[in-house]
């Protein structure tokens, strides 16, 4: 256990200034989460472009360091993606939180896999880990509209 | 009272938590275990082990008998009036809904009113809502003031000509407040009203005399009392568990079975349907038996000291906001750090071995009405030391660093 790899600085730094903590005006595609065990809560906003394309992503709720900071990054590093894009990035994110030693996807450049690995140290907190995957599992639901409110359990 | 020696008594305390001495501050969500309690589960179903109440074969009437002496300890430790009076459940939780469900099917009619407070768990408001659902009765929440707390004033501002029953906490898990049952017993009789008490708090850390509280019905979780897990017990009123219905059907609790009749058992066999928790009951006498030797007075007194201290620790500690402020307060300790979210508190806390809980602990609507998603706490039991919560505050500061703050 490495409280330093968990709380990096890149993590407590969006974690205290998280970006896109906002409603996208004219957003076209939304979902809801909350984590039923802790209660924090998350809405994603996303605006879809005519050519299906992430032109804004935002979201508000309130969570620990761990889930402001992935909500943050996540909604930063999805503009400019498609949906198809998205949904293998956020395969990827859950993959290398869950077991993968590294982020794999070709929709992903050096920067933004550096980004991601930041949150890489969750692996070692299981409790923690659904923090980091709230926002991901709900902008999954924002793309594919489920109506239903998403819960994590992991 | 010696303390050291009484952890001693815990086997957990030998171990090393992630290469850390234990601070275990989560005793309001379950205790630690003294060996005593630990040996006797091992040792019954070594040299003990049989289902109790059908056979007639030797061990079978052995353990009858040891099931049947806890629920005298826990008669006597709780002063009620008749043993069976005593109902074991696989928790408080089952505890609340079976006083809920049965009188549900009996007694409460749509209309009726409960009241219950802002400081409840969910175990003692959920239940009530399957009630509003069925039977469409109302469910009206007493308020807590600024400090946290129930007063008995709030209570009568509250009950209405439609209230029938009043369920609330002993003591609340968040803001720590000790309720004024015994007073709000007195004025719920005075006006025909049921009163049931949610013990989970009440039952590890006060003196309890259901005599002298004349509450109707008492929920007590055995495992955040130095017991096994999987366990609680109901004490409720002989009048009311003799009219109400029983809970669940099963073997056990039936007197004769027909084609086309069934009658059912006496108390408190016609609540105890199927196979219980045995092992868990006989284990539960010890930790009656290690209260007693303790003495209920000595653990009020040290758990008193205890969260004086740590209170005057914590409010002297910048930027932590405690929780709640009652005169008559347990052993609970909660507080947020401004720019701290308790679940980062919880998990730097764990790096020193600092055990605490982080959450709604179950009281969504309390969080609500304070505003916060969340909340950090920090309970103590009989094996706290002053030493425990200067390791927490110093655990603090250390998250405080983490954060900038």
């Amino acid at each position: 256990m490495n409280l330093k790899e968990l709380y990096q600085e890149i993590i407590l730094e969006h974690g205290k200034n998280p970006r896109n903590l906002r409603k996208t005006e004219g957003f076209n595609k939304d979902a809801k989460g909350n984590n039923p065990l802790c209660g924090d809560n998350i809405h994603v906003y996303l605006k879809l472009n005519g050519q299906k394309i992430v032109e804004d992503a935002s979201f508000e709720g309130s969570g620990c360091a761990i889930s402001m900071a992935s909500a943050s990054i996540m909604t930063d590093l999805i503009k400019g993606k498609n949906e198809h894009e998205a949904k293998e990035i956020v395969e990827d994110f859950l993959g290398m939180i869950k077991e993968n030693p590294e982020l794999k996807s070709k929709y992903l450049s050096e920067d933004e896999k550096t980004k991601l690995m930041c949150l890489s140290g969750v692996k070692q907190y299981p409790m923690r880990v659904k923090c980091a995957t709230l926002s991901w599992h709900t902008m999954v639901s924002a793309f594919d509209e489920e109506m239903e409110e998403v819960k994590t359990e992991n | 009272m010696n303390i050291d020696q009484i952890k001693k008594e815990f086997p957990i305390f030998d171990e090393k938590i992630q290469n850390n001495d234990l601070v275990y501050l989560d005793s309001a969500n379950s205790s630690q275990k003294p060996k005593i309690v630990v040996d006797r589960i091992n040792e019954f179903y070594t040299k003990q082990f049989s289902n109790v109440g059908r056979s007639v074969h030797y061990l079978a009437v052995a353990a009858t008998n040891l099931y049947e002496n806890t629920r005298t300890s826990v008669q006597k430790y709780i002063n009620a009036k008749h043993k069976n009076e005593i109902v074991f459940t696989k928790g408080a939780t089952e505890a609340l809904n079976l006083v809920a469900n049965t009188l549900g099917q009996s007694y409460l009619q749509e209309g009726d009113e409960v009241l219950i407070t802002e400081l409840e768990h969910h175990s003692n408001y959920v239940p009530w809502h399957f009630l509003r659902k069925s039977k469409n009765i109302k469910i009206n929440f007493a308020e807590i003031n600024e400090e946290g707390e129930i007063t008995l004033e709030e209570i009568e501002k509250k009950i209405t000509p439609k209230t029938k029953l009043i369920s609330i906490t002993h003591l609340s898990n968040v803001t720590g407040a000790i309720l004024p049952v015994k007073e709000i017993t007195q004025l719920a009789h005075s006006k025909g009203i049921i009163v049931v008490v949610d013990g989970c708090q009440g039952a590890p850390h006060l003196k309890l005399d259901m005599q002298e509280l004349d509450c109707d019905f008492y929920a007590i979780s055995c495992h955040k009392m130095y017991g096994p897990t999987g366990l609680g017990v109901l004490y409720g009123k002989k009048k009311w568990l003799e009219e109400l219905p029983p809970y669940q059907g099963g073997g056990g609790m039936i007197n004769e079975v027909k084609k086309d009749r069934i009658s059912y058992g006496e108390l408190p066999n016609k609540y105890e349907a199927g196979t219980m928790a045995t092992a868990q009951v006989i284990a539960f006498d010890k930790s009656i038996k290690f209260l007693e030797s303790i003495g209920i007075e000595n653990v009020m007194k040290h758990e008193a000291d205890l969260v004086e201290y740590g209170q005057e620790l914590l409010q002297k500690n910048n930027s932590v906001k405690l929780i709640g402020n009652p005169k008559n307060k347990g052993g609970v300790l909660s507080f947020i750090i401004e720019g701290v979210h308790p679940h980062d508190i919880a998990t730097i806390l764990d790096e020193d071995g600092v055990a605490i809980r982080a959450g709604h602990h179950c009281c969504q609507i309390l969080h609500d009405k304070l505003n916060i998603p969340a909340s950090a706490r920090a309970s103590v039991g009989i094996y706290n030391t002053k030493e425990d919560l200067d390791q927490l505050n110093e655990s603090i500061n250390n998250c405080k660093k983490i954060f900038d703050l």
